[in-house]
């Protein structure tokens, strides 16, 4: 039983990790921007395939794939931020929320219609398994523990330390007030939907390679675990969203575990996830770290 | 004497820790007009918003008509006969302007999904009724050769004679209104002054008003409250309240141009 | 296929007029009262799955567990507005798309209820193949042989069907123009404008959301029963959350505010949708047939993005009263 609470402990942080990384990027998204992106998912789905195509296809390693992915789902995120959501701002946040449904339509089944609805995998040992004697850790997750180990602590630097990151949280954090203090709102829009593009790019290369197979459902089927942990960490807020997303990946994963209440059964985890959404929609939207905040 | 219309009884709010009111307790008689003035910040909106149940208070009591309402939704205190406009007026733009007045009235079955198709005849009578009602009030309030556009397209005069004509559709007992005057032209501003004063002498109706226009203050008002800070510090006819140490206080005391900005308060 | 098959074509027109019954419940929760509906669907799906366990597992009567698919809909709604109704717009859009969501999700991982993954087919369990539309398939029968008595050698099932879903669909048109101008109509449209001005002039905002919302439940679990009942089988796919936003294409190919574009809208989009199969002319022959569902769903997605853009006012509407100011 403390096996299995270590191991998925393990995978829990694993999952969570990605599930920060990703949600820092669109929590600021949804502070700066004020949209839900309903297209968010989609993203991530670009950019398992774009790094498949380094890994698989031009033979590149796993880091490169990765790097790869991030950069062109960056350039992808600016793109349709420029293309479809900047003319199309101020229309209200249903109309928003249905552009972006049908953003993530239309990315979605042209990845479809170009790679074909049949799972794949990246260029990885799926069967090989490192034993560490209390948990066991296999090739793609050990892959994913290397590289968030790196990026997690950049992105928190960079969220901390650097004049653009602290110009970021602060138009997330009241856009209103970052521009009269004489931040260019505009333009660190840009840069959050870079930084949102990249870190959707990691989370939809990281995730591919944990699952080891994904099809081009990937995204969609991880968009409300995204949601949640921005609402969880309160939205616009970056450093919430990062512990938001270790805390629902642990508690997604330990929800089965034998030692509390005989465990959820592993199908049910999904139903959990969207239970816990909603509720915190309801009664807590300011999120779990967030202060009450008028809108 | 009287018995008062509305009592407001030790009622405090807070936001985080700063109190917006503060044990505030006052009384309006009914057929009276009273004015609620203050310094910015006083925490007059957030009185209206206490009293008309857009607000539940921390502590404290509301009274109307000898019945509770603090903490009874805003739409159970409007039909008890209390109804509010607000400081930037709320229409409903993409209605026309009568449809808006419509909207308001009470006792119409028809607001019952069934009963437009039990009783279609029933609704259509108070239906017509209604219609009636909302082109008077419109002739009232001067918009009646609007009546067929969208509020959307009215001046935002216009839109706070709107609310005003709307609030009067409820066929309240006492009305509520929020710097009526703010942000008017000064033509319909008198017609608004003229539309308050008439309400009561033809109507019979209860008035509070909050006003920064110290001369509207003085014409109009039959009695004056003043809160400052949250609570309420004076209370009394409008001469007396004039000459009233706190009062000058309040408004003078803190800053030297105090009184400019209150008494020439741009609109 | 060939592009002429009546067959196909009054089975499209069929599904039009559901789609239409099912949009239209959308627009009494969203056109009339402003309520973003994201998870519209799950009306559909539990209306279904509830007709079709009643009548398989408890041989109850079709026409009582239908009355009582739409019943479990009602019963829905309210457990997903009463709580969910007082946030503010985006954010019950998420909760009511993740509320749907829960739905399939459990649809799918309660086999013993509901059948599983492979849906109604599995009621039984293994090894037995269930089936719950055999008496809609008679009561079908027997219309189509008094149609024939009228129209002759044309008549046939699918005819029948489409000529009842139409005439339904004809029907809820002339009564919801009704109720939309009616008082209750009046004040949903000023809950979509402004709630606290209608709170101010003492309506009950929250009941009159709660109702419409119902009232779109209601209409959710007809079109999905209807829909049920014309396919045979359905299974927690078919209640993805993109057929919701079928539904909103429809609104918005029609003009968001207008009921009357409702039908056009979902002629236009079945045309649209059933239409694509007989796009296998160069260039769009190169995409293989199975790809063409995704072309399908594509399409979908550009159109949302096209209307919401450069027609908010839909095909027939009137983009005036759109842009106005609030």
């Amino acid at each position: 039983m403390l096996e299995q609470f270590a191991q998925l402990t393990i995978n829990g942080l694993i999952t969570g990790t990605i599930l920060a990384l990703t949600g820092v990027g669109a929590s600021l998204v949804f502070g700066i921007q004020r949209i839900a992106n309903f297209a968010h998912g989609e993203y991530l789905t670009f950019a398992a395939y774009a790094g498949l195509l380094l890994n698989a296809t031009y033979g590149q390693n796993l880091v490169v794939a990765t790097a790869g992915a991030m950069a062109a789902t960056a350039i992808l995120a600016v793109a349709i931020h420029f293309g479809v959501l900047r003319p199309l701002r101020g229309r209200g946040l249903v109309a928003t929320s249905l552009i972006t449904v049908g953003i993530g339509l239309m990315l979605r089944d042209v990845i479809f219609m170009v790679v074909g609805p049949q799972t794949r995998q990246f260029e990885i040992d799926q069967t090989a398994v490192y034993d560490l004697t209390l948990v066991r850790i296999s090739p793609g997750q050990a892959v994913a523990i290397a590289i968030t180990i790196v990026v997690a602590p950049a992105v928190a630097l960079l969220l901390a330390r650097t004049p653009i990151g602290k110009a970021m949280r602060a138009v997330a954090d009241n856009r209103d007030l970052a521009a009269i203090s004489g931040i260019d709102v505009e333009r660190i829009g840009t840069y959050v939907w870079l930084l949102a593009g990249a870190l959707a790019g990691l989370g939809g290369t990281m995730f591919a390679v944990v699952q080891g197979t994904f099809d081009p459902n990937l995204g969609f089927q991880v968009l409300f675990l995204i949601f949640t942990t921005v609402v969880l960490g309160g939205i616009g807020s970056a450093y919430g969203a990062l512990m938001a997303g270790i805390v629902l990946g642990l508690a997604m994963e330990l929800s089965t575990w034998s030692g509390f209440a005989g465990g959820l059964e592993a199908r049910f985890k999904p139903v959990l996830a969207f239970a816990v959404l909603i509720g915190l929609l309801l009664y807590r939207p300011q999120g779990l770290f967030g202060r009450a905040r008028v809108f | 004497m009287t018995p008062l219309l509305l009592e407001v009884d030790g009622v405090s709010k807070h936001f985080g820790g700063v109190a917006a009111v503060d044990d505030a307790s006052f009384g309006v008689t009914e057929g009276v007009i009273t004015a609620l003035i203050g310094p910015n910040g006083a925490g007059k909106t957030t009185m209206f918003n206490l009293i008309s149940g857009f607000m539940r208070p921390d502590c404290g009591t509301i009274r109307f008509a000898g019945r509770r309402i603090d903490g009874a939704r805003g739409d159970v205190v409007a039909r008890a006969g209390l109804v509010r406009a607000f400081q930037t007026a709320r229409v409903l733009t993409r209605m026309s302007v009568l449809e808006n007045m419509l909207l308001a009235a009470k006792d119409q079955p028809g607001e019952r999904l069934g009963m437009n198709l039990i009783a279609p005849r029933r609704v259509a009578r108070r239906e017509s009724e209604v219609h009636a009602r909302a082109l008077e009030l419109l002739d009232l309030v001067r918009l009646r050769h609007l009546a067929d556009d969208y509020a959307g397209t009215l001046s935002g005069g216009q839109r706070k004679l709107l609310e005003l004509g709307r609030a009067l559709m409820v066929a309240p007992r006492m009305i509520l209104l929020d710097e009526p005057m703010a942000g008017v032209a000064p033509v319909l501003a008198q017609q608004l002054l003229d539309h308050i004063q008439q309400l009561r002498q033809r109507h019979g109706a209860t008035v509070c008003v909050i006003e920064h226009d110290m001369d509207v203050v003085m014409s109009i008002s039959d009695r004056v409250i003043v809160m400052d800070e949250g609570r309420v510090i004076a209370e009394g006819p409008p001469d007396a309240i004039q000459r009233d140490e706190r009062v000058i206080e309040a408004y003078l005391g803190r800053q030297g141009h105090a009184d400019e900005s209150q008494r020439g308060r741009p609109a | 296929m060939d592009f002429l098959n009546l067959a196909f074509w009054t089975f499209v027109a069929s599904t039009a007029g559901i789609y239409a019954i099912f949009a239209l419940g959308l627009y009494v929760q969203f056109s009339m009262a402003g309520l973003p509906n994201f998870g519209h669907v799950a009306f559909m799906a539990i209306g279904a799955y509830t007709m079709a366990i009643l009548v398989v597992r408890y041989s109850v009567s079709l026409p009582v567990a239908s009355m009582a698919g739409i019943a479990a809909a009602i019963v829905l709604a309210l457990i997903l507005g009463i709580p969910s109704l007082r946030l503010r717009a985006d954010y019950l859009a998420i909760a009511t798309v993740a509320g749907g969501e829960i739905v399939r999700y459990l649809a799918m991982n309660l086999p013993d209820l509901t059948g599983g993954p492979i849906g109604s087919i599995g009621l039984l369990g293994p090894g037995q193949i269930a089936l719950y539309n055999g008496g809609w398939q008679r009561s079908l029968d027997e219309l189509t042989t008094a149609l024939s008595a009228v129209i002759g050698a044309a008549a046939n099932r699918d005819l029948t069907m489409a000529l009842m879903v139409w005439s339904i669909v004809l029907v809820l048109i002339v009564l919801f123009r009704r109720l939309e101008r009616s008082p209750w109509g009046r004040v949903l449209k000023g809950i979509r404008e402004d709630e606290m001005a209608v709170t101010a002039v003492g309506k009950n905002v929250f009941a009159f959301k709660l109702q419409a919302l119902m009232l779109g439940a209601v209409l959710g679990a007809a079109a999905g029963l209807l829909l049920a009942l014309q396919i045979g089988v359905f299974s927690p796919d078919d209640y993805q959350p993109t057929l919701t936003f079928y539904a909103y294409l429809i609104l918005i190919l029609g003009g968001m505010n207008r009921l009357w574009a409702i039908p056009v809208g979902a002629v236009v989009f079945s045309l649209l949708y059933a239409g694509t199969r007989f796009l296998n002319f160069f260039p769009l022959s190169l995409i293989d047939s199975g790809s063409r569902a995704f072309l399908r769903l594509f399409l979908v997605g550009f159109l949302l993005v096209l209307f919401m853009a450069v027609r908010p006012q839909g095909m027939l509407g009137n983009r005036r009263e759109l842009l106005l100011e609030k």
